[in-house]
């Protein structure tokens, strides 16, 4: 019952799982800037697999009985007979089922991510699809619970006073790799594909819809390219074209500072409290480029006295993962102005959200940025990279790693657009630090039955920030893309900065709180 | 012996199709009764299903934007038209200046909560503004550099047993009463129409003259009754089957499915209790001295297994239930609803209670036969 105080349960509970999807959804950061300190629970298994038949179970979020199981594919689909690994999946059954051959097939993003540890994220998101259809999560190999390839490193106590701008990464690199029992040139998106269409047979679904979510897009793309005969319609948001390389995401954070910063300049609440937000940033950034800040803070989660060195790789990165949340994001300004004042309190709020890991399986994040998107770069677009943070930061790491992985390249028609006549719905959000809605407009060059819609509010991944989801239920009762009635995006539901460390709503009153924090 | 009951019930199936009324009154219940619960449970969902698009009346929303952008942005609006829900939600003089302070900003929800067409609505607006103080709770924590995990000192992930089946299970207990209801009503006409309607017609006499022996006469009465019990059932399992795929029981969250395991459960179950039902009405009609009062005897003598029937379904006293007659077969058709094991034991010995109580009352017609007093009503 809601009586206007807070009840601290239900408050994380409710917010939780908004940041965990904001943050997970995306696209890779350099291996040495996020990766090797995530402790993921199990390694890669030696044990011989069995095939799981299909079961009740429960998975996380979710009170309701699912159902679960695996299949067995070969590692290496060239050799059949060859080492076998279990593809996990997991079935949340329609509501009512009136379409018992047909399944929702959602993809999850990463790369590296698991679909079915975002499970009711998922059943949230589309409940409306679910109401007459299966939806399909598959743990893609390398992920989850399939085989995965994840890197143990070195222990994140330390991630307050670590200094991340001097992790060696090759031998970080070299080090994950030594761990790992699987053939990782085998787990590209290609093979995964194959394993994904195992699972649709094995199912017995006849028919598929498609959405896939940041990564999960060039699965779905894949999926376009080579079994057209079994989509019925395809979803793809936060688009990643065929004919991009994830590394050049640096563009993309670029383009979402700015789009920050003028939203600051142009709403009058956030323009009167923070009117040299630009010179701020710019202020914080040389300053960390120069030198990191050592200061003596207290540990988000222990409260205990740590040291805090604060670089230039933490302070970006934690701005970079705040534009994924629309609600984060709204921090933004509030902390960037904090910081130019020596205040790095929300910064380090913000950089502690991600502190334990972002959930990716780094060793399958390596096979396919480095096997797909990394032997890709050439002299131009090397040179474009260089011309801002990210994008250096993104090609130091991944000239660094991808030899040590030395994942074999993809074949150069693997980056043609798709071409395709399935009823396919692009969604991108305006502010989206990860895909802009131009690589939306590449992806769609070859398609003849899409259309591409912009969320003027939403960042990465439309569908939770919108009422896509409503559309998406839509196309795939309609299978048509024509007819989507798409104004509801157009509402706003951006939501208001936060004028000091409280408050969102006010001006008047806020100066007087915000005279009395300062005194 | 068997040659005769059967010449005899055909007899008796030939004068009941010739008797519209008969015919119609099973027709009206097997085939009305679904429909009506059908429509019935449209209505109710669509009543306590909060709209899409929730329109409430929010006072003062110039003080607090974000909060109504919020609520916008989970279909939650304030427009004055019709549609418009009779819950209140008022925003408070000092809103801002408590938020811009970190103090708790204060609302009112003013809502009937005793109104079931607003609970859901009611929830769901208590949920979203949860949701959104749950959302800037954590975000004033990382505004002063702690993590939001720390108030959340406790994690509880919940595993509902229920299965798909048993979650529209409670739906199903109230379809189920209505279809062992059916075994009841279909015959019940004919039955009244075979024994006191035949006295009438003095045509009893007349059969009971023929060389068959009473207890013949009795067997195909019940038989005949039987049937027409027996195929009003199907036909309403029949039209349920059909209507309920119309129900938008998704809204619920669950759906309502009647297999056609659970059908040809039914049947094989209800054939007892429509042997028993035809073998009370014939008696409760033999008794009556006459058509009408045979119709008022039985209107009062069939709310005794409604009783039975609808103490199962609401589950009152489950243990003396599980095995009297009606009620351990619902108790038994509801665990196979619900996925779980059917109770074998229970349900054989509430058959055979059934089965008990027709022969022993098909006894009692067959010696009350034998009495001047009931063949010509004196």
């Amino acid at each position: 019952m809601f009586d206007g105080t807070l009840d601290p349960t239900r408050q994380t509970t409710s917010l939780q799982p908004k940041y965990r999807l904001a943050l997970k959804t995306i696209l890779p950061a350099v291996l040495a800037l996020s990766s090797y300190s995530f402790p993921i629970a199990a390694m890669a298994n030696t044990e011989v697999p069995q095939p799981e038949a299909q079961h009740a179970c429960y998975v996380t979020g979710l009170s309701e009985q699912v159902r679960c199981g695996s299949i067995l594919v070969p590692e290496n689909h060239q050799q059949p007979e060859g080492k076998q690994i279990a593809i996990h999946y997991t079935v949340l059954p329609a509501i009512k089922s009136n379409f018992g051959a047909e399944a929702f097939l959602a993809i999850a993003g990463g790369p590296g991510q698991s679909a079915i540890d975002n499970a009711a994220y998922f059943d949230k998101v589309f409940s409306k699809v679910r109401q007459y259809r299966d939806i399909l999560l598959i743990d893609q190999r390398g992920t989850g619970r399939s085989n995965p390839l994840n890197c143990e490193g070195e222990g994140f106590e330390a991630g307050l006073a670590l200094n991340d701008e001097s992790i060696d990464i090759a031998a970080t690199t070299q080090h994950c790799l030594d761990e790992q029992t699987a053939d990782i040139t085998q787990y590209g998106s290609e093979s995964a594909l194959k394993d994904f269409e195992a699972v649709r047979q094995h199912l017995g679904y006849s028919k598929l819809h498609l959405y896939g979510i940041s990564y999960g897009s060039r699965m779905a793309q894949l999926y376009m390219r080579h079994y057209p005969q079994v989509l019925e319609t395809v979803t793809l948001d936060g688009v990643v074209p065929m004919q991009q390389s994830v590394v050049a995401i640096g563009d993309a954070i670029e383009r979402a500072t700015q789009i920050l910063l003028d939203e600051c300049q142009t709403t009058p609440l956030c323009q009167q409290s923070f009117p040299t937000l630009a010179a701020d940033f710019a202020k914080v950034d040389s300053r960390l480029a120069e030198a990191a800040i050592t200061t003596t803070t207290r540990h988000p989660l222990t409260g205990e006295a740590s040291e805090l060195l604060l670089t230039r790789s933490k302070f970006m990165g934690a701005i970079r993962m705040a534009m994924y949340g629309a609600n984060i994001r709204a921090l933004l300004p509030y902390a960037i102005n904090q910081a130019a004042q020596d205040n790095f309190q929300p910064i380090l709020g913000l950089y502690a959200l991600n502190m334990d890991g972002i959930g990716l399986a780094m060793g399958m994040h390596s096979s396919v940025v480095c096997g797909e998107d990394w032997p890709r770069l050439d002299d131009a677009m090397r040179q474009q990279l260089q011309s801002n943070y990210f994008g250096e930061q993104m090609l130091i790491g991944f000239d660094e790693s991808c030899p040590i992985w030395n994942m074999p390249a993809v074949s150069e028609d693997f980056s043609d657009a798709i071409a395709s006549d399935i009823p396919t719905l692009l969604l991108s959000g305006e502010n989206d630090p990860a895909t802009p809605p131009s690589w939306a407009e590449l992806a769609m060059e070859k398609m003849t039955n899409a259309t591409h819609l912009i969320a003027p509010y939403a960042t990465h991944g439309v569908a939770h920030q919108s009422c896509a989801n409503n559309l998406i239920a839509d196309l795939v009762n309609s299978r048509d893309v024509a007819q989507l009635d798409s104004e509801c995006l157009s509402r706003d539901v951006s939501r208001n900065f936060y004028l000091n460390a409280s408050t969102v709503e006010t001006t008047t009153a806020a100066n007087d709180a915000q005279g009395a924090s300062n005194d | 012996m068997i040659a005769q009951i059967r010449t005899m019930l055909k007899k008796e199936l030939t004068d009941a199709a010739r008797d519209k009324r008969s015919v119609m009154a099973g027709l009206y219940y097997a085939i009305g009764a679904p429909l009506m619960m059908c429509g019935m449970f449209m209505l109710l969902i669509s009543q306590v299903t909060s709209p899409d698009a929730l329109n409430i009346n929010i006072e003062h929303s110039e003080r607090a934007p974000d909060l109504v952008k919020f609520l916008a942005s989970n279909d939650i609006t304030s427009i004055d038209d019709s549609s418009r829900k009779d819950i209140v939600l008022s925003i408070s003089e000092d809103y801002a200046s408590n938020m811009a302070k970190g103090l708790p900003a204060e609302l009112t929800l003013s809502a009937d909560n005793s109104d079931e067409k607003l609970q859901s609505s009611i929830r769901r607006l208590e949920k979203s503004l949860q949701l959104y103080s749950a959302e800037m709770g954590s975000l004033r924590l990382i505004a002063r550099g702690i993590d939001p995990k720390v108030v959340q000192p406790i994690k509880v992930n919940v595993e509902d047993q229920a299965t798909a089946d048993s979650k529209g299970g409670m739906i199903l207990g109230v379809a189920t009463f209505m279809m062992i209801y059916a075994v009841f009503i279909s015959g019940m006409n004919l039955a009244i129409d075979t024994s006191a309607g035949e006295r009438e017609r003095n045509s009893l006499a007349l059969l009971l003259s023929h060389p068959v022996t009473t207890r013949q006469i009795v067997w195909a009465k019940m038989a005949a009754v039987t049937v027409f019990a027996m195929l009003g059932l199907l036909l309403t399992l029949v039209i349920s089957k059909i209507a309920y795929g119309f129900v938008p029981w998704q809204e619920l969250g669950f759906s309502v499915n009647l297999t056609p395991e659970f059908i040809a459960l039914m049947l094989i179950v209800s054939l007892p209790i429509a042997l028993m039902a035809a073998a009370l009405q014939l008696f409760v009609s033999f008794m009556a001295k006459s058509f009408k009062e045979a119709q008022s005897y039985l209107t009062i003598v069939l709310v005794v297994p409604m009783m039975l029937s609808l103490a199962a379904s609401y589950n009152i006293a489950p243990d003396t239930m599980q095995w009297l007659p009606v009620s351990g077969q619902m108790q038994a058709l509801i665990a196979f609803i619900k996925g779980k094991e059917i109770p074998m034991l229970q349900l054989l010995l509430s058959s055979a209670s059934t089965l008990a109580i027709a022969f022993a009352l098909t006894f009692g017609m067959e010696k009350s036969l034998k009495s001047e007093k009931i063949v010509f009503g004196l």
